[in-house]
């Protein structure tokens, strides 16, 4: 039996509590009276996970089973979640190549011969052949994508997009075309936070610019409350009107997946525990880790961080239709996630870690950090922010001016170029959306390399939004000063130095709370 | 580079042992303590503490290892033992408890043949939370689990009082946060009426500033520290525990207050009902902690009338 989440008062029996600050992290001693926000314990994972599968796709949610669908002479396209998903990877055998594997075993049984895989990557970069083997697995791989049966989609690939028609809301629906015109669409997803899934996964993930435009954009993100509650979430009742236009034109057979908290392997399984049950184990770890970290150059630190794969135990399988499953699937998800938080604080601290869902095998530049922090991090509540509005934020993470320019070069122009001028997302929406989103450089960049198309670095910047729009103050701490200055922020060097800054916003006695994420949580705000 | 790297390396581990109590028990945020849901039924077995090996060992254990040491740290001083002249064994001795200095000093200052039939009660979830903790006391200290959190008596005491054994038992439940004496719960008055037998007041002063809460051996410099017995104190006939208690509570105050003064000047005090309380002023914390944290100052007297 896992422990529920937890919120921590900080008293002078509280040892240093770990915050993470991107390829590393510090012991920080919190005020007494701060609240920390724990995320529960991992819950138990299912025993056999094929089994699970088999029973999901056999019976059911709202449809018949996946093997009553299956016919000879289909068409049958599968998608799947692209490597955002989870955070960090999961150890091998990931749970869509499990999923996938039984998916195909009944339709080789069923006599299906078309059938095409693809990565719904949306407006994010290509998957490399490395990548899609270690979602699928090998013998997925090597029976697809020599004949270019598994891909990535191609949101700029006019002749395989199609468009399907426009909401009551005139939402343009345009999606892959393969997908669109398949007899059966399965969707394979990995929901590792709320965001995810649901009609989220085809409406968006198999889309093209024009299909994404009616809700990435700051008007939607700033009415989003937050975008991590479908319910409340502007971008996901979009998605929900086009998710049900589909499926009244194309066959979808949804499955999705939730997985526990399990998210560091050995040696840093101390960093999934609360540090005052550190044994001296843990403890030894730790110090170990820290010191290594103290002397390893950047570049080994980099390759440490991204080589770790997390245990993750699978929660749950569900299939079938969409919404029918997707309730099943939150309702997993809020048990692993959903901490009770009794009111809002004046000062919020996160540290962000050394991985968001676009920096996979990459740099987490200025951007993408701002995204984790004032995006992902801080929407991650129910029922109102963490934080009162006009509160103050703090972030720890060392933000470089690092950009990967395989991966983001829309993001090397957009720091440069458009923060420069204005870091408002609505006035950026406005001047600078449109051209670089039919950039001919930064397409060609996305549909030949792997990079992330041109649109990408703005919806970061939208992500942030409702953040923007809510707090008074935000303050990076260990922060590169010029880098946030660039992005309209303050840097610190340690905690009261940033609590002595945003003292002009929220006072000399400040509440504070500190989400201690990762693991994943979400705070349910009453 | 290399000095830059051993300076991290150690404050990195300062840090840690300050956070994480190195050598000292852990601690857990206090509203991160685990809920305690039922009283666990397991008692952890001290039947074999009082046969022949363990009484053979823990005299040489107190004899050789505990007197001189206590000795040698504090400066004990003990009076009211011709008290023990006026009852035979069992007996409950009831003391006051601020520092884990009183369960030696009582042992240390008993005579012998009174210390070689006397238990101590103690904390089943403090002392015998572990198989190596609970061991260790019921050899040196030859303690028995009791529980303190509510809910029915343990049956030990009550054994052990039937077979002969004195029992030491800290009303209080717990050392005192800043050295007065706390409440007094029923236990002893109760123990006492149900197996007639009488209480002995055991007044201590000093240990609270000898070694209070929080630390593992006591301040050097051989503090002061006076341990008094008090007169028996007997049930009378249908006397409840509800009456009874109140009783010792006097007596312990009273005893406590002829530590500090004189004995006449307590029989005077105690006539006017004037005795001070012994849970101290309510004035501010740290005013009671300052004056507990005093060594002990006797009345005036000579010597002669110790």
């Amino acid at each position: 039996m896992s422990r529920p989440g937890f919120v921590l008062q900080v008293d002078d029996r509280t040892p240093p509590l770990v915050v993470h600050e991107g390829e590393g992290f510090r012991l920080e001693r919190f005020p007494i009276g701060t609240r920390v926000v724990y995320p529960p314990e991992s819950l138990p994972a299912v025993r056999d996970v094929d089994a699970t599968i088999r029973h999901a796709l056999l019976n059911p949610e709202g449809s018949e089973p996946l093997s009553e669908l299956l016919r000879p002479g289909m068409r049958l396209t599968i998608a799947f979640d692209d490597i955002s998903l989870p955070l960090p990877p999961m150890r091998k055998p990931d749970i869509r190549q499990r999923v996938i594997e039984q998916v195909l075993t009944m339709a080789a049984a069923a006599g299906v011969d078309d059938v095409a895989l693809i990565s719904a990557n949306a407006v994010h970069r290509r998957l490399t052949p490395d990548e899609l083997r270690a979602i699928v697995g090998e013998r997925v791989f090597r029976s697809f994508f020599p004949q270019g049966l598994l891909y990535n989609h191609d949101a700029e690939d006019p002749d395989d997009l199609l468009h399907v028609g426009v909401t009551d809301r005139n939402e343009d629906v345009e999606i892959n075309r393969r997908a669109a015109e398949s007899d059966l669409l399965v969707y394979v997803n990995v929901n590792l936070v709320a965001m995810d899934g649901g009609h989220k996964s085809v409406p968006v993930g198999l889309a093209s610019y024009k299909s994404l435009r009616p809700h990435h954009n700051s008007k939607t993100m700033v009415q989003s409350r937050s975008f991590m509650d479908p319910e409340k979430s502007h971008l996901h009742h979009s998605a929900i009107r086009m998710g049900r236009l589909l499926a009244d034109h194309l066959r979808i057979f949804t499955i999705e997946t939730t997985l526990n908290n399990d998210v560091f392997p050995a040696p840093y399984e101390f960093l999934n525990k609360r540090e005052w049950e550190w044994s001296i184990r843990d403890q030894a770890s730790m110090l170990a880790a820290r010191r290594a970290l103290g002397v390893a150059p950047r570049k080994v630190k980099r390759r440490v961080f991204h080589s770790l794969e997390s245990p993750y135990g699978v929660t749950g399988v569900h299939a079938g239709e969409t919404e029918a499953v997707h309730a099943k699937t939150l309702a997993n998800v809020h048990r692993q996630q959903m901490v009770e938080v009794q009111g809002q604080t004046d000062v919020l601290v996160m540290g962000l870690p050394y991985l968001g869902p676009y920096n996979v095998n990459s740099v987490m530049n200025p951007i993408l950090a701002t995204c984790m922090g004032l995006g992902y991090y801080f929407n991650s509540y129910r029922g109102c922010p963490l934080v009162r509005q006009g509160g103050a934020v703090i972030l720890y993470h060392p933000v470089p001016n690092e950009f990967s320019q395989l991966h983001h070069p829309s993001y090397v122009d957009f720091f440069e170029e458009v923060l420069a001028e204005t870091t408002d997302p609505v006035a950026i929406e406005e001047k600078f959306e449109q051209s670089y989103a039919t950039d001919p450089w930064y397409i060609h960049l996305y549909r030949t390399s792997y990079a992330y198309h041109g649109v990408h670095p703005f919806y970061m910047w939208y992500w942030a939004a409702h953040a923007l729009d809510h707090v008074g103050d935000v303050v990076w701490v260990g922060a590169d000063r010029h880098t946030v200055q660039r992005m309209g922020f303050r840097a610190a060097s340690t905690l009261s130095d940033a609590l002595e800054m945003v003292s002009g916003t929220v006072g000399r006695s400040p509440s504070l709370t500190y989400l201690h994420n990762p693991p994943h949580l979400i705070a349910d705000v009453h | 580079m290399m000095t830059r790297f051993l300076r991290e390396t150690a404050d990195d581990v300062r840090m840690v042992a300050r956070g994480w109590r190195w050598g000292r028990r852990p601690l857990v945020p206090r509203n991160a303590e685990p809920f305690v849901p039922e009283k666990e039924k397991y008692v952890f077995p001290t039947e074999w503490a009082r046969r022949r090996p363990a009484r053979a060992l823990r005299e040489v254990v107190q004899e050789v290892g505990l007197d001189p040491l206590l000795r040698s740290q504090v400066s004990p001083r003990v009076t009211g033992l011709d008290m023990l002249g006026r009852v035979s064994p069992p007996v409950l001795f009831v003391a006051n408890h601020a520092s884990h200095l009183d369960t030696p000093l009582i042992l240390c200052t008993l005579p012998d043949a009174w210390r070689r039939r006397t238990s101590v009660a103690a904390a089943a979830d403090y002392f015998f939370d572990t198989w190596w903790r609970a061991t260790g006391s019921a050899i040196v200290f030859n303690t028995f689990p009791i529980e303190r959190r509510g809910g029915s008596l343990s049956s030990t005491p009550g054994d052990l009082l039937g077979q002969g054994w004195n029992v030491v038992v800290f009303p209080e439940g717990t050392r005192s946060p800043d050295g007065w004496m706390g409440r007094f719960r029923m236990g002893a008055a109760w123990l006492a009426i149900e197996h007639g037998v009488p209480i002995v007041p055991v007044a201590i002063r000093g240990s609270f500033a000898a070694m209070p809460r929080g630390r593992s051996w006591p301040r050097p410099g051989r503090p002061p520290v006076t341990v008094r017995y008090g007169a028996p104190l007997s049930p009378g006939d249908g006397e409840t525990a509800r009456e009874f208690a109140p009783r010792v509570v006097a007596a312990m105050s009273q005893l406590l207050d002829e530590d500090r003064t004189t004995w006449w000047q307590a029989q005077l005090r105690a006539a006017r009902k004037e005795i001070p309380d012994p849970s101290g002023p309510k004035v501010a914390r740290w005013r009671r902690v300052w004056e507990q944290t005093a060594p002990p100052r006797v009345g005036r007297r000579t010597d002669v009338w110790r």
